[in-house]
């Protein structure tokens, strides 16, 4: 059984009789037991994936309506609630958290028959790079096991990379789809904020976050996304995108297409000459495909990092009081602690980032701070989203390379705080303007993936996909070592 | 500059207990350090934006039933009530 292939090629063999569901599921969980022990990409696995997919399979054989996926593979990550099931955020503090309700994402996929593999690592509350801060341990780059995943949502790209389901969910608050999707060769992509419920993901940063689809291919993307994508009643945030289906004409090309070459993120001191070189090469690809590629400078950059920390952590500050071992928690007997000391004793079981970040969100939006940090960076963000819409007057799409660099050695930038918030330079813009951005698997160098980004105005994730798409035909990439 | 204890002051206030985190306050420094970037850059003639939606887009207040206890998923309770530390 191949389980190095697409939904749209599964869905096609599925339905001309070439393995049933059954047989896919129970070949993708023996790859989950053959190689997971290394990769480490799940926390969880749903027991009755196979009962799903023979469910699945009678449906079919009985004539009764099958959902659009048709029993594909999807893992999720695991700060995605599913009832019934582990939601544990990669934290201490969630380790017996069973979710009491289903995410409108999951919701959708299940109505649409997909099977549920299981739930991905993260860094801990999905805040990190690495998934070095997961509570549980990293999860290992399929591509090097000795080299980082990305992150946070670092479980969902190796699950897809290393063959462990067709598809991911992951969320991206400044890159967290996009930089594990770079780091391990698949496809991730944060899309218009709004454009994806967000009901039963677990809140760290809400005005920024937003799940992503992790795949493959471009081409799946733009299929989960038709099936996720959409207004919901229990997230007054989600906005109609008019029933958009973004697998129609995503091979129309990007002929005569303007693109904007972000001077920022393409000549920082940060990126390296792996890196460099391979965006030269993707603008040249661009414009053989037709497109005309310019130079763009957008001069707030430099201070998006800042910002999006500043307003995250605040965010977060917020989000995560509500952990205090009282309404969600773990074992811990409450009898000789006053309130307040009970609630800071139990805190004690969150990880080294979250605690900082929690303290960073106390501190920036404080009385007597908050005019040196918390407003100043809401106003980044109001003249970066004015900047960039300047920009999107004149281009098509802006692009980057989707990280600074490629995949590095555990251990190697968890010391450093500032470059470890460096690594999401190319990324936060989109989640600070609410832009649609995609990474798209470029190059393998050195062993090591690369990925490009793709930026589009928003709710222009049609467009998205069709340069993604163009850009994808240009590329030949190896299968994964593993 | 930003003062080791300010930052112990405000961990307290965010019920975060230093006394097994106290390694964590000089890379918060760090941090802040870095975020000093924010005072270079012009933002005199900027606004803060904001999405506004108005009463009627909001969903209906109104009950929806859930068939579940929810309190009963909680470790401390007792009939209706959830069961705290005290407060002094």
């Amino acid at each position: 059984m191949n389980l190095n292939t697409s939904i749209l090629k599964y869905i096609e063999d599925v339905k001309s009789g070439k393995f049933t569901v059954e047989e896919f599921t129970a070949a993708t969980l023996q790859r989950i037991k053959d190689v997971d022990e290394d990769v480490h990409a799940y926390l969880s696995l749903n027991d009755s994936a196979i009962n799903d997919a023979k469910k699945i399979d009678q449906k079919m054989s009985s004539g009764e309506k099958i959902g659009q996926c048709y029993g594909f593979p999807i893992s999720i990550k695991d700060n995605i609630c599913i009832t019934g099931t582990k939601t544990t955020c990669a934290s201490k503090m969630l380790e017996n958290f069973i979710a009491p309700y289903t995410s409108t994402v999951v919701n959708h996929l299940q109505n649409e028959d997909a099977v549920i593999t299981g739930k991905t690592n993260l860094d801990e509350f999905a805040m990190g790079l690495t998934t070095e801060f997961s509570a549980y341990g990293p999860t290992k780059n399929p591509w090097n096991l000795d080299y980082v995943p990305g992150g946070s949502s670092g479980g969902s790209a190796a699950s897809v990379a290393a063959n462990e389901c067709l598809a991911s969910l992951g969320s991206d608050t400044g890159g967290s789809v996009r930089n594990p999707a770079s780091f391990c060769s698949v496809v991730g992509v944060n899309r218009t904020y709004g454009l994806i419920s967000r009901y039963g993901l677990i809140s760290y940063a809400n005005s920024i976050e937003q799940i992503g689809p992790m795949t493959k291919t471009v081409k799946d993307s733009a299929f989960l996304l038709n099936i996720i994508a959409g207004q919901d009643d229990n997230d007054d945030t989600t906005i109609d995108n008019s029933n958009v289906n973004y697998l129609d004409g995503i091979e129309n090309g990007i002929e005569g297409k303007k693109i904007g070459i972000i001077k920022e993120m393409t000549t920082s001191d940060g990126l390296s000459s792996e890196v460099s070189a391979a965006t030269k090469d993707a603008i040249n690809d661009f414009e053989s495909l037709g497109a005309s590629c310019e130079e763009v400078t957008l001069p707030t950059i430099p201070y998006t990092v800042a910002a999006y920390y500043t307003i995250t952590s605040t965010e977060a500050g917020s989000n995560l009081a509500r952990y205090d071992n009282i309404r969600y928690g773990y074992e811990m007997d409450s009898e000789g602690y006053e309130y307040n000391s009970y609630i800071s004793k139990s805190r004690t079981k969150f990880g080294p980032e979250v605690t900082r970040r929690i303290i960073l969100g106390g501190f920036v939006p404080s009385a007597g701070h908050a005019g040196k940090y918390f407003l100043k960076a809401l106003k980044v963000k109001s003249k970066l989203i004015s900047e960039i819409n300047s920009a999107f007057e004149k281009f098509d799409y802006l692009i980057a390379p989707t990280a600074p660099v490629q995949p590095f050695r555990f251990g190697e930038k968890i010391d450093d705080p500032v470059t470890l918030m460096l690594l999401d330079y190319n990324t936060v813009t989109a989640n600070l303007t609410g832009k649609p951005a995609i990474s798209v698997p470029y190059r393998i160098s050195n062993g090591l993936p690369i990925g490009m980004q793709i930026m589009a105005n928003s709710l222009q994730e049609k467009a998205l996909f069709q340069a993604a798409y163009a850009l994808e035909t240009k590329t030949k990439l190896p299968e994964v070592p593993l | 500059m930003v003062d080791e204890e300010e930052i112990i002051r405000v961990a307290k206030l965010m019920k975060i207990d230093l006394e097994d985190h106290g390694e964590h306050v000089s890379r918060v420094k760090k941090m802040l350090e870095y975020f000093d970037i924010l005072d270079q850059i012009d933002l005199s003639s900027e606004e803060i934006t904001s999405q506004q939606k108005s009463l009627n887009e909001l969903r209906k207040d109104e009950f929806i039933p859930y068939d579940k206890k929810l309190i009963e998923s909680l470790k401390n309770f007792r009939e209706h009530y959830v069961r705290a530390p005290k407060m002094n």
